[in-house]
């Protein structure tokens, strides 16, 4: 549709192409299943309930369950999730479930264990709330060290970088005014057909990231369009694959559909940050997204995709074929999505403390100083760590009073010698909450306080920390 | 057919350890099984390939196809350009470029747990 437009024009193209196909194959956390097991003889109500050892919710009735994809497995963490068990179910695999219950006079068993495939489930329907994010942003990490986020594994300082979506393939971004995509549009889901029944949660049309609420009968799906997903350190999830038409009802629509890669255009996240308002550091399009590199701070980054972009294709390649064959009917909605809904953050009551707080002014010394010097302007402040800077107070290194110690003992004679060059960090902006977590994890006391030139701003320690707890 | 001393050539011309793990040679040619050290085994492999040497490397990385989703985490995280995409965005990696176990960052960025380091007893087959 996109050469169509640009080669003969809007009237042209929207007097020949009567629908639009779209795809997309990405992680869509907000997923899950609704099962009903039938009823056992003698009868449970379900208290508790585990599929694989996954936790699966219990928020009904007796055996209804919903298979949460993020939930991850007791015995295999990170590896196994809701999500893998919703594909292992899809794909034909038997799968153990196991319950208990407190009892009840009607429903008086306690204990329950049994194997099931999904041919022996009553319903089993992907009831998903938010999936297909109209556009999402392009990830990358500020920190020292590797983290690991939804948006994937980001390197150090901004060595890698990662987007979502399908770009110019986006169902919601090729009707972004959702004339045709509403409640009981029909759609590709999952390799069957299902349904829109709503808006997703944190829909933000104004701010063109619209989300859908699903719905499709799981029996109906391949596992090559839902996947269990094990992403390493944060948890897991599930790939859906989604396809909307969309008829084209008006020129206005045809233009819509034109929409090309390098129109859409995303921020560039520093996730390093762990906030909400996390630093923007450009504007990036999909078009250079899909390239495989940008640039950030005048420098090439390499970029990942985490949507499948070959597999969204792929989807609005069969539903078009579908359509074409017969075998898929288009839906007018009976209600549009909201085109108004706004986006609000977490009401908050309790407040939290950032490291700004509790910074004061850290003991330094420069490295051609004596060790005696340092040892002498630990006793004189009565502090366990002296910060190392160079002449503009940049952050050098660190000595505390084990390293003057440990230097006695082994006669060591040079400052160099034992300085801590590997020193962990904190900004002013952290909560105290990761500060504190940070000096657990590498088994210290006190962490530097620096801006993003390194300029030491101050300390804070562990002892400030148990302070503001203890009060 | 080569016949120079390849071996000493390369080991001389590049000043790097190659230890000879087996060898067999006879009318119709011969036959080297060699370890190098990690560091050096894209410069050697390259070096014996130029002077009219076959070289295989065994495999050190290892992608199941029906796990594999193509949806491209790895590729940003690969040092050395071993990972690409193809004209339909499929993912395809490229064996004799990756350094394996030195390197593995790609392996845990996998959602679809797809890839595998396989293990090394020696780091190149040379023929």
């Amino acid at each position: 549709m996109k050469k169509l437009v640009e080669s003969s024009g809007v009237e042209v193209a929207y007097k020949e192409v009567d629908v639009v196909t779209t795809g997309t194959f990405g992680a869509m956390c907000s997923s899950g299943a609704i099962i009903n097991l039938g009823h056992a003889d003698p009868p449970i109500k379900i208290q508790r309930a585990w599929i694989n050892d996954v936790e699966v919710c219990h928020p009904g009735a007796a055996v209804d369950l919903y298979i949460g994809a993020t939930i991850m497995s007791e015995t295999r963490p990170f590896e196994y999730g809701g999500g893998h068990v919703i594909e292992d179910l899809i794909s034909g695999k038997e799968v153990e479930v196991r319950a208990t219950a407190s009892g009840t006079d009607c429903y008086p068993r306690t204990k329950l264990r049994t194997t099931i495939t999904k041919d022996d489930l009553n319903q089993f329907y992907l009831l998903n709330f938010r999936n297909c994010y109209q556009r999402y942003v392009c990830a990358t990490n500020s920190r020292d060290e590797i983290i690991y986020t939804y948006m994937g594994k980001l390197l150090p300082r901004f060595r890698n970088a990662s987007f979502s979506g399908s770009g110019a393939l986006n169902p919601l971004m090729n009707d972004p005014d959702y004339e045709t995509i509403g409640i009981g549009a029909r759609i590709f889901l999952g390799g069957g057909q299902g349904y829109v029944i709503g808006e997703g949660t944190q829909h933000d049309p104004g701010n063109r990231f619209g989300t859908l609420m699903v719905r499709g009968d799981c029996k109906k799906m391949s596992s090559e369009f839902i996947r269990g997903a094990a992403f390493t350190k944060y948890g897991t999830s599930i790939y859906i694959g989604i396809g909307i038409p969309i008829p084209i009802l008006n020129e206005g629509l045809a233009k819509k559909t034109a929409i090309l890669d390098e129109e859409i255009v995303t921020d560039i996240v520093d996730y390093g940050i762990p906030r909400r308002g996390r630093p923007k550091l450009g504007k990036v399009s999909y078009k250079e997204l899909k390239s495989g590199a940008i640039t950030i701070n005048d420098k090439t980054v390499r970029v990942s995709p985490l949507s499948s972009l070959k597999t969204a294709k792929r989807i609005a390649e069969i539903l078009k074929s579908w359509i074409e064959n017969s075998s898929f009917y288009l839906s007018a909605p009976a209600e549009s999505l909201p085109t108004d809904t706004i986006c609000k953050p977490m009401k908050q009551t309790e407040e939290i403390a950032f490291v700004n707080s509790v910074t004061h002014a850290a003991v330094t010394c420069t490295e051609d100083e004596e060790i005696k010097a340092v040892a002498e302007r630990i006793i004189n402040h009565s502090v366990n760590h002296v910060v190392v800077t160079d002449e503009q107070g940049k952050l050098r290194g660190i000595v505390t009073s084990w390293d003057i110690t440990k230097a006695v003992a082994k006669g060591k004679r040079r400052l160099a010698d034992i300085i801590i060059r590997k020193v962990v960090t904190t900004k002013p902006d952290e909560s105290l909450e990761a500060a504190s977590r940070k000096m657990a994890q590498h088994q210290i006391s006190a962490l530097p306080v620096i801006d993003q030139a390194r300029k030491v701003l101050g300390i804070v320690t562990s002892e400030d920390i148990a302070k503001l707890l203890g009060r | 057919m080569v016949e120079q001393p390849v071996t000493a050539q390369v080991i001389l011309e590049h000043g790097v350890p190659v230890s000879i793990v087996a060898a067999h040679v006879d009318s119709q040619g011969g036959e080297i099984l060699a370890e190098v050290p990690s560091t050096h085994v894209e410069k050697v492999i390259d070096a014996f390939r130029k002077k009219g040497v076959t070289v295989t490397v065994p495999k050190l990385i290892e992608v199941d196809s029906e796990r594999c989703i193509d949806c491209g985490a790895c590729f940003s995280l690969c040092p050395v350009s071993a990972v690409a995409f193809r004209e339909d965005f499929s993912v395809v990696f490229d064996e004799q470029k990756c350094i394996g176990s030195p390197c593995g960052l790609c392996v845990d960025a996998c959602p679809a747990r797809a890839i595998r380091l396989v293990e090394q007893h020696s780091s190149g087959l040379i023929k």
